[in-house]
């Protein structure tokens, strides 16, 4: 298949993907509020005052730009949005892992708290990482298969 | 001759007139299709901020501790509330234990090195300090961590803190198995309390009733405020054990004892 025809087909997969992983994780951190605190605060990146906000308003954020990537909307500023979060949070596993804490990454929900020091900091470096590059690839080529923003397009006169 | 060359020249306009037509009307299209992305992106935009601003007051609320929440009785003199403090109060070594009565390895330590713990409290060289905490509920175990520690606060607020001692310590000898554990019921809690000398009439209600439930998050929240992230996590004089064995507890109480 030539790389023109396959391009909007990987757009999609790339879309769907990005979009998927984005929803589940927004989804799984609004159940347990305290444990969502306590995730953001175990990172000891934020001041006591900014925990709270952030542990409750970056769920509906993920959310939001995952939707926008599954409807196929706004993709190439939801995919640089999908990138920006990906770097903050490798930004803050990274200083985590480097500062020797012993943490749960938080990313799909949980409370930070490991029980054991069963911290998995290489696995999910090395996801984020990837994914980061799906993101900046879909931001180059945006042009998707399946997108709503199309159908918009070409249904009014 | 000049006519057919006037008429070539009058149809060439109409073309250029035509085309002149059609780009306009297209840059008028996609100018409208510009102001509509502009709008729904605009429009998008504030759902989302309204979305954010909504959310964080609602889990805010959600995640907070009521104020008018019952409070056990007997926690550490000039502590925070969420502490149970066992031994002289002039011992001179200080051991604050994070534990989860559902966390193995919490059990582990505790059997590894829980009688040493205990040893050194009764010869006056050590205190301990109970942080509890709840974070290990789920559905198969009902809530363990909450129920247990509940549970622990009523035997502490109704006997005192060396109740508590004994009651954690049959807890961690009962544990029920994270996994699949259904954890142990609220009868058996309220068992174990009388055995451990809890033995008001209010005991067995305050165990099912959760009577401390708003204390218990309140405990989990300031355990995290500590900056505690994992445990069990053993502070010997303010510094974290890493060798969570009988003989790693004693050298390092030694080592803080040499100052």
């Amino acid at each position: 298949m030539r790389i023109d025809v396959a391009r909007p087909w990987l757009a999609l997969a790339a879309r769907l993907l990005l979009g998927g992983v984005l929803v589940v994780a927004g989804a799984l951190k609004l159940p347990d509020p305290a444990a969502a605190a306590r995730a953001v605060r175990a990172y000891q990146l934020l001041p006591e005052g900014l925990v709270g906000p952030v542990a409750f308003g970056l769920p509906v954020v993920e959310i939001a730009v995952g939707l926008a990537l599954l409807a196929g909307l706004f993709v190439r500023t939801a995919a640089l949005a999908t990138a920006a979060l990906l770097v903050v949070f490798l930004v803050g596993i990274v200083s985590a892992w480097a500062r020797g804490l012993q943490i749960d990454c938080g990313c799909f929900g949980g409370g930070g708290q490991v029980d054991a020091a069963d911290t998995a900091y290489p696995a999910e470096v090395a996801r984020d990482t990837a994914m980061l590059l799906v993101a900046l690839a879909l931001a180059r080529w945006p042009h998707s298969r399946l997108a709503l923003a199309t159908r918009l397009e070409t249904a009014t006169p | 001759m000049s006519t057919s060359r006037s008429a070539g020249k009058k149809e060439a306009a109409r073309q250029r007139i035509a085309a002149k037509r059609a780009a306009e009307a297209a840059a008028q299209a996609a100018e409208r299709r510009r102001t509509r992305v502009r709008i729904g992106g605009a429009v998008g935009a504030v759902l989302v901020v309204i979305a954010v601003v909504v959310t964080i007051v609602v889990q805010t609320s959600r995640s907070s501790v009521a104020a008018d929440a019952a409070r056990p009785g007997n926690t550490s003199a000039g502590g925070n509330g969420y502490t149970f403090t066992v031994g002289q109060a002039d011992a001179p070594v200080t051991v604050d234990l994070y534990e989860d009565f559902q966390c193995p390895v919490c059990k582990q330590f505790e059997d590894a090195a829980g009688p040493t713990l205990e040893q050194l409290a009764t010869a006056g060289t050590v205190k301990i300090v109970h942080h509890g905490m709840a974070f290990l509920d789920s559905a198969q175990n009902d809530d363990y961590s909450t129920r247990a520690l509940n549970a622990a606060a009523v035997v502490a607020s109704t006997a005192g803190p060396e109740a508590y001692e004994t009651f954690h310590d049959l807890l961690y000898a009962n544990q029920p198995d994270e996994r699949d554990g259904a954890g142990l019921t609220d009868d058996q809690l309220v068992a174990f309390a009388q055995q451990a000398g809890a033995t008001g009439e209010d005991v067995g209600t305050d165990i099912t009733d959760l009577v401390y439930g708003e204390w218990v998050k309140g405990a989990t929240e300031q355990a995290s405020k500590d900056g505690v992230t994992s445990t069990p996590t053993i502070l010997v004089d303010g510094t974290t054990l890493t060798d969570r064995t009988a003989a790693g507890l004693t050298a390092a109480v030694q080592a803080a004892q040499r100052g």
